[in-house]
């Protein structure tokens, strides 16, 4: 076995990794590991009054600091049924914008730039590229000023609150963001070009479901009280559990997403699949000259769909400004009397949908559920580094996978602090599926399926096994036409491990066994399944995370009875295996 | 040619990578500062990072895995001097505060269940000084700029700047703010380190403490002040343990003692 690890992950903001461990040809393991320890920021926040939450909470990341402020005063506001005066809904919204370009404009030009142009940072790059860097540079400052001007700080600035504003802008300030904003365009419509036209490279490309906030009247935006998935469904902000289910996983601090059973993802691209076409002015020009299929399905493209709301935000933020100068007038922050409720609020932070409600009762916090975007990106993260890994396998690429999955990681623009640096290949050991069995059984005992053709020599392996294990008193041992058409079945046993027994081609030696998740064999696209998608379609999401695959190389799945002796070995291995 | 610039390395513990990104935040200086030093690992900003000798190590977050006091032994190993930026590394941070190990452990525990973390063991939020010898402290929910060059330059120089003896009092009244707590409401400044320019106080909003706290504040006398003008004492204990980190059990000790 061989692991392919990049422990710390460079160019993101936080601490973490990314492992691949490959079996001979076949990446059996893809792991995401965040390694900043936990902070239990949600439980830091029960029994705080509102205005404390809305202090401590956005202190998760400094990077969407500001959307997490949004995001939480938008959930308080709703449960404690405050209304905000139209100037303070604006401004905070200007101030969105800030964030944006100052988090895309870091991501692109000093984080994943150096990758396509080959240096090792941002800063190496100016040497070469000394105007765009520095110009970059002064685009970041920009922003950083905006959010300094209407939050107070660059980082966790306080004067948002639950109500609206401590203090407003003056018409001085608020007029110099406007002015330079204008200045700043022939830089940033250079910025989509450039971005657009990189050569992303095509792999890994795969479908997805993308989610993020529906702005409403066909506007493009980052906020909403609706979450829009590029299928078309959208759900209501109370009811982001439907999308979200968030899980726990043993590797990492931050918990992962799925929705109905599939990973999905959230950010930019998402942002830009699902609601592009509502671009207009420059930008709707940008999207309808660059965007084309391959941003449905391939996350390297999360790049230029940032430098595309870039331009979005700098085409907003003079009109917006135009907006607040129509009141003259400050609004004082909008008291409340509401000691108990319960709320939703969604923003979009620069890397995805976020989601913070509250429960609220005798004043206090009662109960917190933060949901950060790369926590619901870590499993389309796993998935689309699994793809890369195994197509640069087969192509016998095994000395870039470390580099590819180091650029689809940054790709997603991951906020690691949002609960992580980065990429690692790992081989496993010979009988490396003893120990992994070993670790299920630790689990519950497993339920066994046999599947296979008999007909069809060595595709007999999952049924020769199956049956032999009954007749030797084995329980819970299954044959596929026992499962076909029963959906009862399904019903019970969530909790413990189901392994289906299989000739899979791995394109190894006739004989070698090789166990690893049902979810790699849906995804890999090198194996066929007959019968798997069927049985797919029938489990639920806890099941699909809880069943396996033990596949057996067959020498030959031609017609006939006769199964080959290294076959045959290798069924009385698995046969000791799992009677003892 | 010999390389005599100073070698730096910036590291992120646990928090919120603020301290880390504010460096990057300083756009105007920011190739200068990679000109004017020799900066070894910065894993934020650069791929090509090594891990030897260093003349000084920055490091931000809190210490909450036994992976992180590892590295932050090894660090104080490599480095001649270690400076703790930012308030996770100087007082443990917001996600210190739960102080009983049986508090600590059932907080876990309603996060994450009862799930065995296979890739390393989580323990008590605490400071970096909790596990290493530091040398030098730089306050802030995150560091400010200003603060943050005036201390760069001058620790380059071989002069590091003291830590503030001021609350942020001084510079709001040099700002010309009305006092909040005359006003009634709720104000940390007269425990809270200076640095942060009383941004919030400037806001018309009050300071909730995020530079961590003043050692030479006086607690026993605003606590009195707040109990008269009418607080909650359980409400006035939270919202000073908010931004206190571990410190927040000598402060309470402090106000034992002085209670009349």
């Amino acid at each position: 076995m061989k692991k392919i690890s990049i422990d710390h992950l460079a160019r993101v903001e936080g601490n973490g990794g990314i492992s691949a461990t490959i079996d001979g040809n076949v990446v059996t393991d893809v792991k995401f590991t965040i390694y900043e320890g936990p902070r239990l920021v949600e439980r830091l926040t029960v029994g705080r009054t509102p205005e404390e939450d809305v202090s401590i909470a956005p202190r998760i990341c400094a990077i969407c600091s500001l959307s997490h402020k949004t995001a939480a005063v938008r959930a308080m506001e709703n449960a404690l049924s405050v209304e905000i005066p139209p100037k303070a809904y604006i401004l905070r919204k200007l101030a969105h914008m800030g964030e944006m370009i100052e988090s895309h404009s870091l991501h692109i030009y000093f984080l994943a730039l150096p990758d396509y142009l080959g240096f090792p940072n941002a800063i190496a790059m100016a040497s070469k590229f000394e105007f765009e860097v520095k110009i970059a540079l002064e685009m970041k400052n920009y922003a950083n000023h905006i959010m300094k001007t209407i939050s107070g700080r660059y980082i966790h600035g306080e004067n948002p609150v639950i109500g609206g504003f401590g203090k407003f802008p003056s018409k001085e300030e608020l007029l110099w963001i406007k002015n330079r904003a204008i200045q700043f365009m022939p830089f940033v419509l250079k910025t989509v070009n450039l971005f657009c036209e990189i050569d992303y490279p095509d792999c890994p490309e795969d479908d997805t479901i993308y989610a993020c906030c529906e702005p409403g009247k066909k506007k493009y935006g980052f906020w909403g009280d609706e979450i829009i998935l590029s299928t078309g469904e959208k759900i209501y902000r109370d009811d982001y559990q439907k999308l979200t289910n968030e899980f726990v996983v043993p590797h990492s601090y931050a918990k992962h997403s799925r929705y109905n059973g599939k990973p999905y993802s959230v950010g930019a691209l998402a942002r830009v699949n699902n609601l592009g076409e509502r671009l207009d002015g420059e930008s709707g020009n940008m999207y309808k000259k660059y965007f084309n299929t391959r941003w449905k399905r391939n996350p390297l493209f999360n790049n230029a769909a940032q430098a595309l709301e870039i331009l979005y935000c700098f085409e907003r933020i003079p009109l917006l400004v135009d907006e607040l100068l129509k009141f003259p007038e400050d609004p004082p922050i909008v008291e409340y009397s509401a000691k108990k409720g319960k709320g939703t609020g969604l923003a979009e932070a620069p890397r995805g949908l976020l989601i913070h409600h509250y429960e609220i009762s005798e004043g206090l916090v009662s109960h917190t559920d933060i949901i950060t975007p790369t926590a619901q990106n870590a499993e389309d993260i796993e998935r689309y580094c699994h793809i890369a890994a195994q197509k640069l396998l087969d192509e016998s690429r095994e000395d870039k996978i470390r580099d590819r999955m180091d650029l689809v990681v940054r790709a997603f623009d991951p906020c690691i602090s949002c609960s992580a640096h980065m990429a690692e290949v790992k081989k496993a050991p010979e009988d490396n599926w003893k120990d992994k069995l070993d670790d299920l059984k630790e689990k519950g005992d497993p339920i066994l399926v046999g599947v296979g053709k008999r007909i069809l020599s060595d595709d007999a392996a999952g049924i020769e096994l199956a049956l032999e294990l009954r007749k030797r008193g084995k329980k819970d041992v299954w044959l596929e036409s026992d499962i076909e058409d029963n959906e009862d079945i399904w019903k019970n046993e969530v909790n413990r491990p189901l392994i289906f027994l299989d000739a899979v081609d791995f394109r190894e030696k006739p004989g070698k066994i090789t166990l690893l998740p049902l979810s790699y064999i849906l995804c890999n696209t090198t194996l066929s399944h007959r019968l798997l998608p069927i049985i797919t379609t029938q489990m639920n999401h806890k099941h699909l995370r809880n069943a396996y695959v033990l596949g057996i190389q067959p020498e030959s799945i031609e017609e006939g009875e006769k199964i080959s002796q290294p076959v045959r070995q290798a069924i009385t291995k698995v046969l000791k295996m799992l009677i003892s | 040619m010999k390389n005599d610039k100073l070698k730096i390395g910036i590291y992120e513990l646990t928090g919120c990578a603020g301290d880390a990104l504010l460096i990057l935040d300083c756009e105007k200086e920011l190739i200068d500062i990679f000109k004017a030093v020799d900066i070894q690992s910065f894993l934020m900003a650069k791929s090509d990072n090594i891990d030897g000798e260093l003349d000084i190590a920055l490091v931000e977050g809190s210490v909450t895995t036994e992976r992180e006091i590892e590295e932050l032994k090894d660090i104080r190993e490599r480095a001649k001097t270690v400076v703790a930026i930012g308030l996770c590394a100087s007082v443990g941070g917001i996600q210190a505060r739960f102080l009983d190990p049986k508090e600590w452990e059932e907080n876990f525990k309603k996060v994450y269940g009862d799930i065995k973390m296979t890739h390393t063991k989580p323990v008590q939020s605490k400071p970096i000084d909790a596990y290493v010898k530091v040398d030098y402290y730089l306050p802030g929910c995150p560091i400010g700029k200003e603060q943050f060059l005036n201390f760069f330059t001058r620790i380059l120089k071989g002069n590091p700047p003291e830590k503030s003896q001021n609350p942020v009092c001084v510079t709001c009244k040099y700002n010309e703010n009305d006092c909040l707590l005359k006003r009634g409401i709720l104000c940390l400044g007269p425990l809270t380190a200076d640095g942060c320019g009383s941004v919030c106080i400037n806001h018309n909003l009050p300071c909730v403490g995020c530079w961590g706290p003043l050692d030479t504040g006086n607690r026993t006398a605003e606590y009195y002040l707040l109990k008269e003008k009418g607080f909650d004492v359980e409400y006035i204990k939270k919202k000073m343990a908010n931004y206190s980190g571990t410190k927040i059990v000598e402060f309470f000790d402090q106000i034992k003692k002085e209670i009349r």
